[in-house]
């Protein structure tokens, strides 16, 4: 490769989030002035980082010898930002970037998904209310994303984390004037937080064990074993806490699907390609010390199992699009949990990366849908394919890849997973994840049949559907593109031909790069069980559906508990309730009757009281004045007359 | 009794009424005393001293407790001739005269001048928040403190000495010139002040509403 | 002959009542009166520790000329200063010259 990194390379890895942020302070403050709102600057700085990326992956490369990756100091940018230091007290919050294989992908899927979501969003938004200001929002959270996983330090990583989660909100609420958006954006919010609330605790937890904020410190003292057992494991739990929040695994998982209320690139961006995969970078970071503490990976692997088992169950039934999607993300994420759980680090990267472009894909065309038809129930739609082939053919490619067809992405990386998953956990957790993938296949095949095929149900949207604009269809079908091609790259001669050295498990790996084979035994069950769900929803949902109406009124209530996602909404709904506000309530009664009423209000009573009963001694009459100076002189003389 | 003396009127009969009270407390105390001296019990001096001092004290009682004003101004006099004896008593002449001639014939004139032109009504008798207990208490705790002091004290036993009277004049114009002529000034302010303050743009009469 | 302690004691008592009457009379003109008695309580122990005890130079006296000659002015200026309030609020009793509203 030719030296065109002399000026950019991991060096300048601040650059990523610099880029968007200037992008989002013009945008914001001038949008009233630019032509067309400034959406421009924000494609122009996806642009930006696309290239930057490059000159850094062109850097990276440079690092490795005999298919390891050995930088030095080369891929590590600091400056001091907070440095108090007495005798032997040191508190230093360093601003600092860390470039590494795990950086390196989720650069990849953030920079190719933004850069499609900006492309894609000039069309799709074309004519809303506030249109800059959607794209400055996309700005500021791409900012806050690359610094996510470009930062080396724990603060700065968790300034980002909020960060990302504010521009959730935003975007989620971009629609403010419905009740519902409002809502979901307050749910979003307020879920994540109660899991930043663990992140938080588990970084301070590990400063004070360490000193250190710094991720590669902590990294190397943790697997030394400096830190002391039991701390490690609920260190690493409150770490993983923050994870199950932004990442919307059980018991966490409430936001994102009510998160749909917000405009669909946003969500193809945020919700399904990068901010919810946070906390799989979170973890894959900390890889090298979970397995250190094997309770809490045990931990990660069972959450991440029974979330994607209960996500997709609730996937089945449900008539939004949009939610079906959201509850597939939520399943895909549990996936790379459980991949993380069994220490398959690079099984887990890979999946991030394939999921990134086949769920943005499968967004962006269910955006194009509702573009079209105005519609996002299934009840509307139907039978598709013939007003809208360009979106169908894509839409259809990226289901295959969710479904794990061979050849498309999403079948090399779940075929990934799954092979760690029964290499290195108990057969139970094989059989889970195994009837999740069917799952899968099931509810993603009836998704495509209820919207593309069939009779349409309902005359108005039909008739109204028409092709997306290219500005839509083109990031369509490069995504298309991509879900189809980039699950090669986990042979190792792809890898090579792009300058790495080997496939995927030579990129990200925890202790030694592996090379890839294919368990042909393996890979031949996980593909008749990918077309066995796709031949179970054909059963069931083609044509009329009839067998599926049937199949509900066979037990209703089963339906029913999918349907209302498990109770768990009423749940949480009935504790904020009780508990909540119930203490809230006695917060606040404390609040009005004692620090209110008797401490300001008492004091300045008691001091109005004295005052009205002192001010009966200025009388205005002179002989109670002369009395008074004469006690003065009594007094005065008596104490002069006792001293002598 | 009184009523049969065929008398020209009443002030006459004060006068008499008067004079026989004085007579009648006067005079057996002027007995007791003579009779003291003539025993050597007390010196002629010391006599002289405690009549003059029964009048100072006595005129002092009357000024602060009788409640009719002129009575009260005249007692008043009455102290301050008293006082005048009593400087005699000390061996400065010049000073009892000063003292009979501003006092006597200038302040109590001035007291009564003003209280006619006030229309000055008696001492009223105060039924609520009368300081008289309070004042009373506090004077005598002050008082016997005062007294109780200067009794324990050891002043020796000093006598008393005439100043000669050119002495005094030398020294007050001499060291003393400064003071003096401050004092003229002061005067001068008093007087003018006193002069403004009065001075009145309408009327400066009492209404006859009183 | 006559010991000190006597004109002593005597000045006492005589600034005492007039302290008494100054606490305890309610007519401007009377309070005027007992702030001349305690004046001349004052000048008879001035007068006194002057010619008994400060023979040489004799400033007790020379004081107590000052103290008449002050007081006489202060009473024309204090009767100034009463007549002005009879005008104002048509009475010399200094309980009622009072502006408070209690």
């Amino acid at each position: 490769m030719p030296d065109i990194s002399v000026t950019i390379g991991m060096q300048q890895a601040w650059l990523l989030p610099a880029m968007p942020v200037v992008a989002f302070l013009i945008i914001s403050f001038f949008r009233k002035i630019l032509p067309r709102e400034g959406d421009f600057l924000a494609v122009i700085g996806m642009l930006g980082i696309l290239l930057v990326t490059l000159f850094i992956i062109i850097d990276f490369q440079g690092f490795f010898h005999d298919g390891e990756f050995h930088p030095g100091e080369a891929n590590v940018y600091a400056f001091d930002w907070v440095r108090i230091s007495a005798d032997n007290f040191l508190f230093l919050i360093e601003f600092s970037t860390y470039i590494d294989a795990i950086s390196v992908v989720m650069l990849i899927a953030i920079s190719i998904v933004g850069l499609m979501v900006a492309i894609y969003s000039t069309g799709y938004m074309q004519g809303e209310d506030r249109y800059g200001w959607y794209f400055a929002v996309l700005s500021l959270f791409v900012a806050a994303m690359l610094l996510l996983v470009t930062s080396g330090s724990l603060i700065w990583m968790y300034l980002a984390w909020e960060g990302v989660g504010l521009a959730s909100y935003l975007l989620i609420g971009h629609y403010w004037d419905r009740q519902s958006a409002a809502e979901a954006a307050k749910k979003a919010f307020i879920t994540t937080r109660i899991g930043d609330v663990g992140l938080l605790i588990g970084i301070i937890l590990l400063w004070k064990a360490t000193g250190s904020f710094d991720i590669q410190t902590i990294i190397a003292a943790a697997t030394s074993g400096q830190i002391g057992e039991t701390y490690l494991t609920v260190a690493m739990l409150a770490l993983f806490a923050g994870a199950v929040g932004k990442s919307a695994q059980f018991p966490l998982h409430v936001w994102l699907p009510d998160a749909m209320e917000g405009p669909t690139p946003a969500s193809a961006l945020i919700h399904a390609a990068t901010m919810v995969v946070a906390g799989v970078y979170l973890i894959a970071r900390f890889s090298p010390v979970y397995e250190v503490v094997l309770v809490a990976r045990d931990v990660i692997l069972y959450t991440g199992l029974l979330t994607a088992f209960l996500a997709a169950s609730m996937g089945l039934v449900t008539s939004d699009i949009k939610r079906v999607l959201a509850f597939s993300t939520i399943s895909q994420l549990g996936f790379m949990f459980v991949a993380l759980g069994v220490g398959a680090v690079g099984a887990a990267m890979f999946h991030v990366l394939t999921h990134a472009f086949f769920k943005a894909l499968l967004f962006l065309g269910s955006g194009s849908v509702i573009h079209a038809t105005g519609r996002q129930e299934v009840e509307y739609l139907g039978g598709l394919r013939r007003k809208q082939p360009v979106t169908a053919a894509t839409f259809i490619i990226g289901s295959l890849a969710l479904a794990g067809i061979p050849i498309f992405a999403g079948f090399w990386s779940k075929d990934e997973i799954l092979h760690s998953v029964s290499s290195y956990a108990s057969p139970f957790v094989y059989i889970v994840l195994a009837g999740t993938a069917v799952l899968t296949a099931i509810y993603t095949t009836r998704l495509v049949l209820l919207t593309f095929f069939g009779s349409p149900r309902d005359k108005s949207a039909f008739d109204h559907a028409h092709e997306s604009p290219s500005s839509m269809t083109v990031p369509l079908l490069l995504l298309g593109l991509l879900a189809t091609v980039s699950g090669f790259f986990v042979f190792d001669a792809v890898g090579k031909l792009f300058g790495f050295s080997g496939g995927i498990g030579y990129l990200v790996y925890l202790h030694h790069p592996h090379a890839f084979h294919i368990d042909w035994a393996f890979a031949s069950v996980a593909t008749v069980s990918s077309l066995t769900g796709v031949i179970i929803g054909w059963v069931y949902w083609h044509g009329g559906a009839e067998r599926a109406i049937k199949a509900r009124a066979w037990s209703p209530d089963l339906h029913a508990l999918l349907v209302n996602r498990y109770y768990l909404d009423e749940l949480y709904q009935g504790i904020i309730n009780r508990v909540v506000l119930g203490l809230a309530g006695i917060v606040a009664w404390f609040d009005k009757k004692i620090v209110n009423e008797t401490g300001v209000d008492g004091g300045a009573q008691l001091i109005g009281y004295f005052g009205y009963r002192l001010k009966f001694l200025q009388t205005g009459k002179i002989p109670n004045y002369a009395l008074g100076i004469a006690t003065g002189i009594l007094v005065l003389s008596v104490m002069v007359l006792a001293r002598a | 009794m009184l009523k049969r003396i065929p008398l020209p009127s009443q002030f006459d009969r004060i006068i008499i009424g008067g004079g026989i009270t004085v007579g009648a407390i006067g005079v057996p105390l002027g007995i007791v005393l003579v009779t003291l001296v003539a025993f050597g019990v007390i010196s002629a001096p010391e006599m002289v001293f405690f009549v003059a001092a029964i009048i100072v004290i006595l005129g002092a009682l009357g000024c602060v407790l009788l409640p009719n004003i002129v009575h009260a101004a005249l007692s008043l006099t009455a102290t301050l001739i008293g006082v005048a004896a009593l400087y005699l008593l000390l061996m400065s002449e010049f000073l009892a005269l000063v003292q009979v001639l501003v006092y006597g014939g200038g302040v109590v004139l001035l007291l009564l001048f003003g209280l006619m032109m006030t229309n000055a009504q008696d001492d009223p008798v105060v039924t609520d928040g009368s300081q008289k207990p309070f004042a009373f208490l506090l004077v005598s705790l002050l008082i016997g403190t005062f007294i109780t002091l200067l009794l324990s004290g050891d002043w020796g036993n000093p006598t008393a000495h005439v100043v000669p009277f050119e002495l005094f004049g030398e020294r007050l114009f001499r060291e003393f010139a400064l003071p003096i002529i401050i004092v003229a000034v002061l005067l001068d302010v008093a007087i003018t002040g006193a002069l403004v303050n009065v001075h009145s743009t309408g009327s400066d009469l009492p209404e006859e509403s009183e | 002959m006559i010991p000190i302690e006597y004109f002593l004691t005597l000045g006492a008592i005589l600034f005492g009542l007039g302290l008494f009457g100054v606490l305890s009379r309610r007519s401007a003109i009377l309070i005027l009166m007992a702030v001349e008695l305690m004046l001349a309580g004052v000048s008879i122990n001035f007068i006194a520790f002057a010619s008994y005890l400060d023979t040489d130079a004799f400033t007790g006296l020379i004081f107590a000329l000052f103290v008449i000659t002050v007081a006489a002015a202060e009473v024309g200026l204090a009767l100034g200063i009463v007549l002005r309030l009879f005008r104002e609020r048509r009475t010399s009793n200094v309980d009622e010259a009072s502006d408070m509203r209690w």
